[in-house]
């Protein structure tokens, strides 16, 4: 037990001065320092593993392991898994065996069985002073490719969309496991005290395929689930509808005296004290979500940078909207962001599922992507936010360098895809990882998505191997027992 | 290379090889300075350590031996120490090995990598040598839990705290054992004679009691009523498991027992019960790639995830861990792991037909009541104008359309589809009457123009299989267009065919609103009998009439067709009731597969063929290949639930003692490996065990040596008494005497009693009771959170209030990883992992729930009314009412005073809101 009386030690004495602890719980909670951990009472104490989390502040920001070079993280999910092949990994050779079986491929990939090689179904060319080759199916992303580092030789553990997107969330294929945004705000908690701290903002079309397991907190407290909200949908419970203000006013009141009466007939239980500020915080995001998501004060040249004034293409509209969403979390301190492009299974149609239409669909998913994404970089590099914040684009798998049989569109491939990253603390420009001629497997600096998660976890100055939970006799990590930073996306 | 370093180099290296190696003198210094960090005492990255022999000659994971003697050039070693690839050379930080130190020990391995036996500084720790491994220890004296716990607080110069006042034990114990808070009738009896046997005597005969146990078995099974994953489709025959667990707790099914019936519960009259192996999240055939990599991974994780539910819950072991590599903690081989997969590898995650007599008698029923349909059907189809006839026909519908024409004969028929309202068409049971009123088409030979399965739904032989709904429905690959063949054994004469796109009318994309149907006549040409030409234009936004149209139709014609249309919706009605009680999703069982030891896991890489066996560390049971796959569960049952295996008594009274004190004396209920937590008491822990076996496994009989202790009816305050002196002034004397907090900050040692916040669950039920809206209705299918009870991420909660929803929560149908919109948050398992104990976090999106949900403010309306029913106008003794239902007390003077003025202002309901809101209604006494 002697440990708890150390860790007691650590957090103040304060504490157990009753006269102090009770003339400070009715006006200043949040400044005194709790023992007790956010429910995992003496767990991590006692194995000194993780962060200590005060309970009346979760979201409190804590140190990062080491000095990390981003702060905060917006994750641009796109679910369905792109096309490497139309987008980023440009494969000439393919563009040669179009239309020819691939000799020693595959019989049967994921859906059925394999067609024809099929080139890209977008023309290439060279951008910036890189000279970086990318498709005509994002130009607007496409001129940003100097700030950007690519990792082409990605590799997934599984080829089915659950599976696969679960291991890009959460590191493992099963579901249950905490997603990247839980672990980031359970290590760091949050710049911001009046929002969430992890935000996650589903596509206007729909949630993704896995939906929650995306954000789900797995075994960490649930303060450390993304909490969802869009441009379209805030908050869930906000305010009490139909309630007039003063009444609600005078419930809330009420509430405070009988848990300040409570407290004091209980004094030192921190548990308590938790809730009761709990409540405070509650009561102020009331006031600031909603204040978040009122783009009415934005200036008309930014919804036009983003797309968000286009009364043509609706989705595009929305999802711009949930790009500059994403900013103002940001500006305001918020942790991490997961910004969804794609909904779920929808043989492609509302996601990049592209099996069997594939530039037909793309042709869809790309005007919505586009504009707003890179418009979002480029606003945050304008106002200096990319300094310290990373942007991460990223998707579960990559696609097949040949048709599927009697379509066109490609079958998943778990064996060479692309995602990347840019802003603080990565390098511009680099383009790292090679997959074959074909575009179909990678071959050189082989990463699984182990090492993408660990090299983003190392850019907010953690350290992959050190962050961990105990949770049914095992401490778990995001990477499990795998990981490596890729150092040459590293500024 | 320079000269200098050449020449050293040179130099070295022949001074290496003039004179033998020694390891002690050469080798281990090289070891310890490069590689110890990572392959060592405290980490063995790769499996690999490098400082003890035994371990270092073995080598790393899956990998064979690293150091091969007398073969340098074939060791990996020193490749990996010399290669020039930055991903695989060693030290992969840091220096690089001296081309010396390089040279020593390429000389050593040549050599014959000479290790001498007794130099190691590290002894290998035998991971059999740990307690729970080992027997339990029966104390002879027959002594209590109190004195247990008493030495050792004295131990620590801590005592117990007072007794807490009878009602707050009252509420305890009541939440605890029942999940509720006491009814006032019940504080009242208690009262009069203080008789806590008699009180733990009624909650524990309550059928409530196992509505709350049950509930945290199902936290450790990991139980939902979905599949998982990305589809997450309803798994509606899930939730006989569930009432199966309540029973058996209500019942006190002997706990030996109940691990038997949960894992061999098909020989013992349980069918349901084997719900328990198949609770994980799985994908579907149609959800697994169609090459066989991707199959044989799928059934990989799906039997992991059996063997890890067998190994965390009853055995308290994470013998998962060793699906890749040896355990790293525990004596668990990935042998043992993999001969833990063979007693269960011919179980499969379907439904299986329940053999109950009432299951048998309802397939009986379904069968009468199918014809008596066919009859109706029969006198309906008399009112259906005919095809082609010239009278214009009803619009498509969703649900179901008839196509009656004169009738003919032939052997084959064939409806295809020429336009949907949108997406590839689906067609939910084509059939095709004959003139004798029978449905010919069902299960006869069927051809399509290709199928779209997805999550094992839409299959081509669902169109004619019987059976109604999207899931049973056939799709077609192509958008806008498909058809259906349906060929005869041989020649029918058949007038009428009826279809629909989901017969259970809850999905309307997909529909054929233009179709043709034709049959074959003898020749074998095709001839249109019906098509949708002379229907009313399909149009979305007009609501159809669903089925059977009567517009039309004379007075009487209409009447009598309107009453025959009722019968039918009700005995459709009763079909599908009746369907619903004959499965359970509890797994099928067939050949078990044959299982290998995979290299790392990987199912592209077995190795040896592996027979059924329990964990060779802990027993000698083993099973040949031959032993059927029955058999193969009921020998690991029985090894599991015997009084000789060390881990399962003290594992589920570790379980029970956690439910009562929140933490249990090993606070790592599924971990009692080396990597556990060691008990607080271990001598308790094993009194505990020797009690439970002794009692018969009898769970009740522990709840009430528990409950009725004195440690369990401490106060939760305890401190206030150990730190009063004389006038009752608080002394603050923790200078020279600690004071318990500082001693035991954590309650380990249960100085006083260790409060904490209610579940999820029993919040909600508790505010439903409060308010007078609690359901008690037990069993059955799960009512609905959301707008849908499975399917492709984007639930909608459900916010009215019914009867239905208000009952416990423990009967909500219970979607895999989706969190329930207002309790979620409270740390609600979301069935994804195992959840072996609640965590109890503090965050503002649960005050926001609980303050602002629809629902907090419909059950605080509702308990306003209830008060004021009980109490009537006077405030005051509303305001009484109210606290004592709430708390289970009186309101204090001060009280009275705060609340007066606002509900005069703002009305009753304000109270009641806060009221359910407050830490002293949200934390147990």
């Amino acid at each position: 037990m002697k440990h708890h009386a150390e860790h007691l030690s650590i957090t103040g004495r304060a504490l157990l001065d009753r006269r102090q602890f009770l003339s400070n719980s009715a006006t200043a909670l949040g400044s005194i320092a709790l023992t007790n951990l956010l429910g995992l009472d003496g767990l991590l104490a006692a194995e000194n593993h993780g962060p200590l989390i005060d309970p009346a502040r979760p979201y409190a920001p804590r140190q990062s392991h080491f000095p990390g070079k981003a702060k905060n993280v917006i994750v641009i999910f796109c679910a369905g898994a792109v096309s490497q092949l139309e987008t980023w990994d440009y494969k000439p050779e393919l563009i040669k065996w179009d239309g020819r079986p691939l000799p020693g491929g595959p019989a049967v990939t994921f859906q059925g069985p394999a067609g024809n090689l099929a080139r890209p179904q977008y023309e290439f060319r060279q951008r910036g002073k890189t000279g970086k080759w990318v498709s005509d199916m994002i130009p607007h992303l496409a001129e940003l490719t100097d700030d950007i580092a690519f990792v082409h030789s990605l590799t997934s553990k599984s080829n089915t969309h659950g599976p696969a997107e679960n291991f890009l969330s959460t590191g493992f294929v099963l579901d249950g496991f905490p997603s990247l945004g839980s672990w980031v705000t359970y290590a760091l908690g949050s710049e911001s005290q009046e929002l969430p701290s992890y935000v996650a903002i589903p596509d206007p079309r729909g949630v993704p395929q896995n939906g929650a397991n995306n954000w789900g907190p797995g075994f960490l407290p649930a303060a450390f689930q993304g909490t969802t909200m869009s441009s379209k949908n805030p908050v869930r419970h906000l305010a009490a509808t139909g309630v007039p203000r003063d009444a609600d006013q005078a419930a809330r009141s009420l509430l405070q005296k009988m848990n300040a009466r409570h407290l004091a007939a209980h004094p030192g239980d921190s548990k308590l004290a938790a809730r009761i500020a709990s409540y405070e915080l509650a009561a102020r995001m009331q006031l600031s979500v909603p204040e978040i998501n009122d783009l009415s004060t934005e200036p008309m040249h930014i919804l036009k940078s983003y797309g968000a004034d286009d009364t043509q293409n609706p989705d595009k509209a929305a999802f711009a909207k949930n790009c500059i969403l994403a900013r103002r979390l940001i500006e305001k301190g918020v942790r991490f962001v997961q910004l969804f492009n794609g909904a779920y299974a929808s043989g492609g149609k509302l996601n990049w599922d592209g099996h069997s239409a594939l530039k037909e669909q793309y042709d869809v998913h790309s005007r919505i992507l586009d504009q707003p994404a890179a418009a979002l970089i480029r606003d945050l590099k304008q106002r200096g936010l990319l300094q310290d914040t990373l942007v991460v684009w990223c998707t579960e798998f990559g696609r097949m360098p040949f048709f599927q049989k009697g379509a066109k569109g490609r079958d998943h491939n778990p064996d060479g895809f692309t995602c990347w990253m840019t802003g603080a603390g990565v390098k511009p420009g680099v383009s790292h990882g090679v997959t074959d001629d074909l575009g179909q497997k990678a071959i050189e600096h082989i990463h699984p998505l182990y090492h993408f998660n660990a090299t983003i976890l190392h850019l907010l100055g953690l350290d992959f191997e050190k962050l961990s939970f105990e949770h049914n006799g095992i401490q778990r990590r995001l990477t499990n027992v795998e990981g490596k930073v890729i150092r040459e996306v590293l500024a | 290379m320079k000269l200098t370093s050449l020449l050293t180099y040179l130099f070295v290296a022949t001074a290496a090889l003039a004179a033998p190696v020694d390891f002690v003198r050469d080798v281990r210094p090289i070891f310890e300075k490069n590689c110890y960090d990572c392959h060592g005492e405290k980490k063995q990255k790769g499996g690999l350590r490098l400082d003890m022999k035994t371990a270092a000659l073995k080598g790393g994971d899956n990998e064979g031996p690293n150091i091969i003697p007398g073969k340098a050039k074939e060791s990996s070693l020193i490749h990996l120490i010399t290669s020039t690839d930055e991903d695989e050379v060693m030290p992969p930080k840091g220096e690089r090995l001296a081309a010396a130190q390089i040279a020593t020990l390429r000389a050593w391995i040549n050599e014959g990598a000479m290790w001498p036996d007794g130099v190691d500084v590290v002894k290998l720790k035998d991971k059999r040598d740990h307690w729970s491994f080992k027997p339990i220890n029966a104390p002879t004296a027959r002594p209590t839990i109190d004195s247990f716990i008493d030495t050792k607080l004295f131990e620590q110069g801590l005592h117990r705290s007072p007794p807490a006042d009878p009602v707050s034990w009252l509420r305890r114990v009541t939440f605890d054992l029942t999940g509720l808070p006491p009814e006032l009738e019940d504080v009242e009896a208690f009262l009069k004679k203080l008789d806590h046997a008699a009180v733990v005597e009624r909650l524990l005969s309550s059928p409530r009691y196992g509505e709350r146990w049950a509930q945290h078995w199902l936290d450790v099974v990991r139980f939902a009523d979905t599949h998982g994953f990305e589809v997450n489709t309803e798994r509606p025959n899930a939730w006989p498991y569930r009432d199966y667990v309540i029973r058996a707790f209500n019942k006190d099914t002997p706990y030996d027992r109940f691990i038997k019936e949960q894992i061999v519960g098909d020989t013992l009259g349980e069918d349901a019960a084997t719900g328990f192996l198949v609770t994980a999240s799985v994908l579907l055939p149609g959800q697994i790639g169609k090459d066989e990599p991707s199959k044989r991974l799928a059934r990989q994780d799906s039997l992991d995830e059996m063997v890890n539910n067998i190994g965390q819950t009853f055995l308290g072991l994470s013998i998962g861990c060793a699906r890749c590599h040896d355990h790293k903690f525990d004596p668990i081989t990935a042998k043992d792991y993999y001969a833990m997969q063979a007693f269960v590898a011919g179980v499969e995650y379907e439904d299986r037909e329940l053999r109950t007599p009432e299951a048998i008698a309802a397939r009986a029923r379904v069968i009468q009541i199918k014809n008596q349909v066919a009859a109706l059907d029969k006198q309906l189809s008399r009112f259906v104008p005919l095809a082609k006839s010239g009278v214009k026909r009803s619009m498509i519908n969703a649900r179901e359309n008839v196509d009656r024409f004169a009738p003919m004969t032939t052997k084959r028929v064939r409806f295809s589809i020429r336009e949907t309202n949108n997406l590839e068409p689906c067609i939910d049971e084509l059939e095709v009457f004959s003139t004798a009123g029978e449905n010919i088409a069902l299960n006869a030979a069927v051809t399509v123009s290709g199928e779209n399965v997805t999550a094992d739904r839409h299959k081509m032989r669902f169109v004619n299989d019987g059976n109604y709904g999207n899931s049973r429905s056939w799709m077609s690959n192509e958008t806008g267009k498909g058809w259906v063949m349906i060929e005869f054994e041989q020649e029918n004469e058949i007038d009428r065919i009826i279809w629909g796109r989901d017969r259970q009318g809850k999905f309307k994309d997909r529909l054929a609103t233009s179709y043709v149907i034709e049959i074959a006549d003898a020749s074998g040409a095709w001839k249109i009998v019906a098509d949708s030409d002379d229907r009313e234009r399909y149009d979305a936004s007009k609501s159809p009439q669903l089925g059977f149209v009567t517009k039309g139709l004379l007075q009487d014609e209409a009447a009598a067709a309107g009453q025959l249309l009722t019968q039918k919706r009700e005995l459709e009605r009763e079909i599908s009731n009746l369907d619903a009680a004959q499965k359970v999703f509890a797994g099928i069982f067939r050949k078990p597969d044959e299982i290998h030891l995979l290299n790392r896991g990987d199912p592209e890489q077995p190795k040896e063929e592996v027979t059924p066996a329990v964990l060779s560390a802990l027993g000698n049971v083993k099973l040949d290949k031959q032993t059927p796959e029955q058999q193969r569960r009921a020998v690991l049952a029985g090894w599991i639930a015997s009084p000789q295996n060390p881990l399962t008594a003290r594992v589920m009274v570790n379980r029970i003692w956690q439910g009562h004190f929140g933490t249990g004396l090993v606070q790592t209920p599924s971990d009692f490996g080396n990597n556990g937590i060691k008990p607080t008491h271990p001598e308790l822990l094993d009194w505990l065990a020797t009690e439970f076996i002794r009692s018969g496994w009898s769970v009740k009989h522990m709840h009430r040596l528990i409950v009725l202790s004195e440690t369990y009816r401490q106060r939760s305050d305890g401190e206030l008494e150990s730190w009063s002196v004389g006038n009752g002034q608080p002394a603050f004397h923790y200078s020279t005497t600690p004071a318990p907090h500082e001693i035991d900050s954590d309650v380990r040692l249960l100085w006083r009693f260790p409060s904490r916040r209610l579940e999820a669950e029993a919040i909600r039920d508790s505010m439903l009771a409060i308010s007078g809206q609690l359901n008690l209705k037990m069993y059955g299918r799960g009512y609905d959170l959301f707008d849908k009870r499975g399917g492709l991420a984007g639930f909608n909660p459900v916010e009215t209030s019914t009867p239905e929803n208000q009952r416990r929560m423990i009967y909500a149908h219970k979607v895999r990883r989706e969190p329930e919109a207002v309790f979620g948050a409270f740390d609600c398992p979301d069935a994804g992992q195992s959840t072996a104990s609640r965590r109890a976090s503090t965050t503002p999106i649960q005050a926001l729930n609980l303050f602002n949900s629809r629902f907090t403010l419909d059950q605080s309306t509702a308990f306003a009314v209830r008060v004021k029913k009980e109490s009537g106008d006077d405030i005051a003794q509303q305001i009484q009412r109210a606290y004592q239902l709430v708390l289970t007390r009186e309101p204090t003077a001060e009280e009275q005073n705060d609340a007066m003025p606002i509900i005069k202002k703002h009305g009753l309901t304000v109270l009641c809101r806060a009221l359910f809101n407050s830490n002293e209604f949200l934390f147990q006494p």
